[in-house]
């Protein structure tokens, strides 16, 4: 049983990881934008071809593939948002929300015209598990922990150290007065909107590595994401981190009581208890 | 105002004049033709297998009026899309049934879309023959309105668990995507499996949408199956492989052929997929009537379905001959099976069975997909399976039994 128990938690932190790279991205939209951005799904989808695209048919190994599907769903992110969301937002959050929502649908449509229903794999080798003290881990799930890792760091630093991350802190905590101080807002939109949507892109490439994708990919694990972001309070970026290794590790810790199809009910029930308890996250709201 | 009013007028006259010149073409056709109706999923999900079912039908009746017809009577065929969708289906059930006055209704595919056509066919007594495989479709009260041509859950997973216990299986696992199929098949295979001396000894059912299933496949494993039935779809049985293969399983695997693809296999490196096996219906494909209609289609690898809807339209009208050209849905009804199985002698074409009921003989029709045998409540008794096994990529064929 304690090795059971270990077991599942250590999937649970590897899928926590995963996630917790787009919930990242979803929370920072929420921090400067003001609003659940649901299109970060498609976007996912997005970067999961476009890091495919690379890795199959340019023949690229998996970090440079994370790099691509990165600069492919940041910049269809700020575009998609100029475009569409953007004049929609003086409507109020809900339109825009409801809005990106459509959008996704759109888009997954889209990358579906294009690549069809079709499942694709990484071109990459798949290998047994290592296995120690009875418990065991795949190499592809530890390439894919540091992959998120060093995502994870990269977000922290820039908003920790650099000018632009700072005006971005700056205008998550206090539009007005970031306004007032000459920080260009709209600026600031279309960076977290690339920043945001190139991470979500950057979780699809994860998600793919280790399974396969379709134009559903993004879809499939938006609630997650969703649900890491709102329990680890929206809005803030270490929450999102708490949060999806929350989800993770519930999600996984459940099967010890629950039968393996109802392991979803975890995100709704955690999404629940914390909008019950504690309506702010368990970090509560900040933007870094 | 006065544009809507002879828009109006117009739409009276229009319809009403419509409606005239309808009715004399069904007197008329009711006294000549005899007018079935298709109903195949020419788009939608189902879209790839419905225009080849329709042009199996096509076939049929073409080959059955170029010898003469049912009594001398031509066959008409009315068709319809059902979209694969119920909403679209039963619009299209209810135009062929109200309007055309079809005697039978033939070829319905996705299960969802038999269930909501099948009421309206049993109330106006019209003939519904399917190829949907759910369970439930023939527990409806349909009065023996229906028959089906694909096996149901039953069948099937009576297949499966025969199979694994041929391969030396004592101990099986499944692992099988939340699907309303998903228990009842749990279930056959459990009972089948121990009348063989053999045991399931672990079931997961798990959420097809999780990217990763490492802690369902552990929760499997933990019982030690040697054989691993992984009853899902393509999606979640190809991460479920991977994750298999990670987990160092090296026990037999094996899947329903809709899930185990040759897309799977694609998508896959080989080390992964070797050795699953898969079972799917099988057409008859040693018979005549499968070689007449691979022909015909020009295709020699035809879908089941196709040569499903092939016997369907076939026992339609074998039947309304046996019933002294009744054409109703209540005599095919009541002739279908004294024309499908029994003693009588042995045919695999319409056109052939026609003659032998016109010599006052009985038959007994084998077609394209199978024997069409059926129980009391439509299912299918018997049909032939496919067996293939995964090599390097390929599927070899095992054996159709």
């Amino acid at each position: 049983m304690p090795r059971e128990i270990a077991q599942l938690l250590l999937n649970g932190l590897m899928a926590g990881t995963i996630l917790a790279v787009p919930a990242i991205g979803f929370t920072a939209i929420y921090a400067v934008l003001r609003f659940p951005n649901f299109a970060i799904a498609a976007h996912l989808t997005i970067g999961a071809f476009a890091g495919w695209l690379a890795n199959v048919s340019l023949g690229l190994p998996a970090a440079l593939a994370v790099g691509v599907a990165f600069v492919v769903a940041g910049l269809a992110g700020v575009l998609n948002d100029e475009l569409i969301l953007k004049p929609l937002r003086p409507a109020g959050a809900l339109t825009t929300a409801i809005a990106a929502v459509a959008l996704t649908l759109v888009l997954e449509n889209v990358v579906r015209f294009v690549f069809g229903n079709d499942l694709r794999g990484y071109d990459l080798p798949i290998r047994r598990d290592w296995q120690a003290a009875g418990l065991r881990i795949a190499p592809q799930q530890v390439h894919n922990f540091v992959i998120a890792v060093v995502a994870m760091a990269a977000v922290f630093l820039f908003l920790a150290f650099t000018r632009t991350g700072k005006a971005m802190r700056a205008v998550a905590d206090n539009p007005m007065l970031a306004s007032v101080k000459g920080i260009d807002a709209d600026r600031v939109a279309r960076l977290t909107n690339f920043v945001a949507m190139g991470l979500a892109g950057v979780g699809g490439v994860l998600v793919g590595l280790d399974t396969s994708i379709d134009p559903l990919t993004g879809f499939r694990v938006i609630l997650s994401v969703f649900a890491a972001a709102v329990v680890g309070g929206l809005g803030s970026i270490p929450g999102a981190v708490v949060g999806a290794l929350t989800i993770g590790v519930g999600e996984e810790l459940s099967l010890l009581v629950l039968a393996p199809a109802y392991r979803t009910v975890v995100g709704f029930a955690a999404i629940l208890v914390v909008l019950t308890l504690r309506p702010r996250g368990i970090l509560g709201e900040r933007a870094y | 105002m006065a544009q809507r009013l002879s828009r109006r007028a117009f739409l009276e006259v229009g319809v009403t004049s419509l409606a005239v010149a309808a009715v004399p073409t069904r007197v008329r056709a009711q006294a000549g033709a005899i007018r079935l109706g298709t109903l195949t999923p020419l788009t939608g999900s189902g879209g790839n297998y419905g225009p080849s079912m329709l042009k199996a039908m096509q076939w049929v009746a073409g080959e059955i009026n170029a010898a003469g017809g049912v009594l001398g009577r031509k066959l008409e065929l009315v068709s319809e899309d059902d979209q694969t969708n119920p909403e679209a289906g039963v619009r299209a059930a209810r135009k062929l049934i109200d309007l055309d006055k079809v005697a039978a209704i033939m070829g319905t595919w996705a299960s969802a879309v038999t269930t909501a056509v099948a009421p309206l066919c049993w109330e106006s007594k019209t003939f519904l023959t399917t190829v949907s495989g759910s369970d439930t479709i023939t527990l409806l009260p349909h009065q023996g309105y229906l028959v089906r041509t694909q096996p149901n859950t039953q069948l099937q997973g009576r297949k499966f668990a025969e199979f694994m216990v041929a391969q030396g299986s004592k101990r099986v696992g499944i692992l099988a995507v939340q699907a309303p199929f998903a228990l009842p098949t749990q279930k056959i295979v459990g009972e089948e499996l121990r009348k063989h001396g053999a045991e399931l000894v672990a079931a997961v059912v798990y959420d097809k949408d999780k990217t990763t299933f490492r802690s369902e496949i552990d929760q499997v494993l933990r019982a030690r199956p040697d054989m691993l039935y992984l009853n899902g779809y393509t999606p979640d049985v190809t991460i479920v492989l991977k994750d298999l293969y990670k987990a160092g399983y090296t026990g037999a695997k094996i899947a329903q052929a809709y899930a185990v693809n040759q897309k799977l296999l694609n998508a896959l490196p080989p080390e992964v997929t070797e050795g699953t096996f898969t079972i799917a219906p099988s057409p008859a494909i040693e018979s005549a009537a499968y070689k007449r209609l691979a022909q015909a289609l020009g295709n020699d690898d035809l879908d089941p379905y196709s040569c499903q809807t092939h016997d369907h339209i076939s026992l339609v009208a074998l039947a309304i001959a046996h019933a002294k050209g009744e054409s109703t849905g209540t005599a095919i009804r009541d002739h279908v099976r004294k024309i499908s199985q029994g003693s009588g002698a042995h045919v695999e074409s319409a056109v052939e069975g026609l003659k032998r009921l016109a010599q006052g003989k009985e038959i007994n029709f084998d077609g394209a997909s199978g024997p069409c045998d059926f129980n009391e409540i439509g299912d299918i008794l018997d049909t032939k399976f496919r067996y293939e096994q995964a090599e390097k990529g390929k599927f070899k064929l095992l054996k159709i039994a």
